[in-house]
């Protein structure tokens, strides 16, 4: 027994801390420098963050030379459907189209009486210009993360924590900034809580990701009476992001309070991101 | 007398488990996730290579696919380097210990590998607060086990051309 002990303790050591043919280093002092990276990961310090921003840059630019054929494939294919698809959603467009017609007519209105409204409280709004655009760079999918990559960062006063929109729809926010690209976290990822409110029936929630497809709405006063079809919206109640930023409907499934989002996350090419808040000065 | 194109494919066909780590890495396809399976090929990669041809894969290089890899997934630096270096010595540890190399051999003793690489991906990511799912692990580790062979046989294809060459 003393022997084969032995035995083991010996081809322990000669895997992992004897380099073996044609190896540089050693497991033991690999495994090691990972456990070391890990804990440097846990600072946050200046000179670490510039170290990691050029990584993360060099890194990000060589995946997107890499996942280039089969960016090139998945664009043609979903091109390829996107054109079947074409000739089945003609009548629905059409449709639709009728619809938002009529609407415009009445949102006129109502914007009317909203700025004068506005007005008549002496409140002001600064204009939309404070948007930048940027494209998404790699949207390769984590296991735990739903992220993507976008080509702007510090060169473009990209912060963390600001707004990404998908057109006008709310789709995430930003939470790591590097020179030349930026990490949006997107609404469906389990780590995202967004204060929002619905409409018509005025309830405020917080929207959490679970990973999947559709966030829900926790956090609801016991008494609301949220209904399939009701919109959502940021609240704005956080300080970070404007109020009234649309992001989906809800559907009720099962007694949980899906949102269906308004913007296919899967399908996205290019964002924009506010830079400076919309802050209404009193 | 090896003429040039014939030079080029024994190249090519030698360093084809070095580009196919760095392709995955680089790609952000370490892990395949097809409805409920999710495989994690970059476990496969390691483990196969390691125990059947160790010198075409370094350690230093399993460590920089794990580090490219970690930045594009979005993981904290040298989470997966240190689930791959493990797998790099469990295999290590097989290879040296086992005399004949068979499929079955090197399925059952993928298992103790892949729970060490698991739980210790685990135990970073939780130390990083890192948000979990217990769930996904699972059947990451079961998918993984079971998608073995497959990979298995298409590499042992490309271990004996490498061998015939």
């Amino acid at each position: 027994m003393e022997t084969s002990r032995d035995d083991i303790g010996i081809v322990i050591r000669s895997a992992f801390l004897q380099k073996g043919t044609q190896q540089r280093f050693s497991l033991l002092a690999l495994s090691i420098f990972s456990i070391f990276l890990i804990f440097l990961e846990t600072i946050e310090a200046k000179p670490l963050n510039k170290v990691r921003s050029v990584v993360n840059d060099l890194v990000y630019r060589g995946a997107v030379i890499v996942s280039y054929p089969s960016k090139v494939f998945s664009d043609s294919y979903n091109f390829f459907e996107n054109h079947i698809k074409l000739y089945k959603n003609y009548d629905e467009i059409k449709k639709e189209n009728t619809d938002l017609k009529n609407n415009i007519s009445n949102s006129d209105f109502l914007e009317l009486e909203n700025s004068q409204l506005r007005k008549l409280i002496n409140e002001q709004v600064e204009s939309d210009s404070n948007l930048v655009s940027a494209r998404v760079l790699l949207d390769d999918k984590s296991p735990y993360l739903n992220s993507f990559i976008i080509n702007i960062g510090t060169n473009k006063k990209i912060k963390k924590g600001m707004a990404v929109l998908d057109g006008k729809n709310f789709i995430g926010r930003i939470v790591d900034v590097n020179f030349f690209s930026s990490r949006v976290l997107l609404i469906t990822d389990l780590n995202s809580k967004i204060p929002v409110i619905s409409e018509p029936s005025g309830s405020h929630a917080i929207m959490s990701g679970h990973g999947r497809s559709n966030p829900t709405l926790d956090y609801l006063s016991l008494n609301h009476n949220i209904k399939d079809g009701d919109k959502i919206y940021t609240s704005g109640k956080e300080g970070i992001f404007s109020p009234g930023i649309a992001i989906g409907e809800v559907k009720i499934i099962q007694n949980y309070l899906e949102v269906l989002l308004f913007s296919e996350l899967n399908q996205i090419t290019f964002v924009s991101i506010k830079l400076k808040e919309n802050r209404i000065i009193k | 007398m090896v003429s040039t194109p014939q030079k080029i494919w024994i190249k090519s066909i030698e360093t084809f488990p070095l580009l196919i780590l760095f392709f995955i890495s680089l790609n952000g396809n370490s892990t395949i996730n097809i409805s409920f399976i999710s495989i994690n090929i970059h476990y496969i990669i390691v483990y196969y290579w390691v125990l059947r041809k160790p010198e075409s894969l370094g350690y230093g290089f399993i460590f920089l696919s794990g580090v490219i890899s970690d930045v594009v997934l979005g993981f904290p630096i040298g989470v997966t380097s240190l689930s791959l270096l493990f797998i790099a010595g469990a295999a290590t540890y097989i290879r040296v210990v086992t005399v004949r190399a068979t499929l079955l051999n090197d399925w059952m003793s993928f298992i103790p590998a892949l729970l060490i690489a698991n739980f210790t991906n685990f135990i970073s990511l939780h130390y990083s607060s890192y948000p979990l799912e217990y769930i996904y692990l699972l059947k990451s580790s079961v998918f993984t086990f079971i998608f073995y062979p497959i990979l298995w046989m298409l590499f042992s294809i490309i271990y004996n051309l490498i061998k015939k060459s």
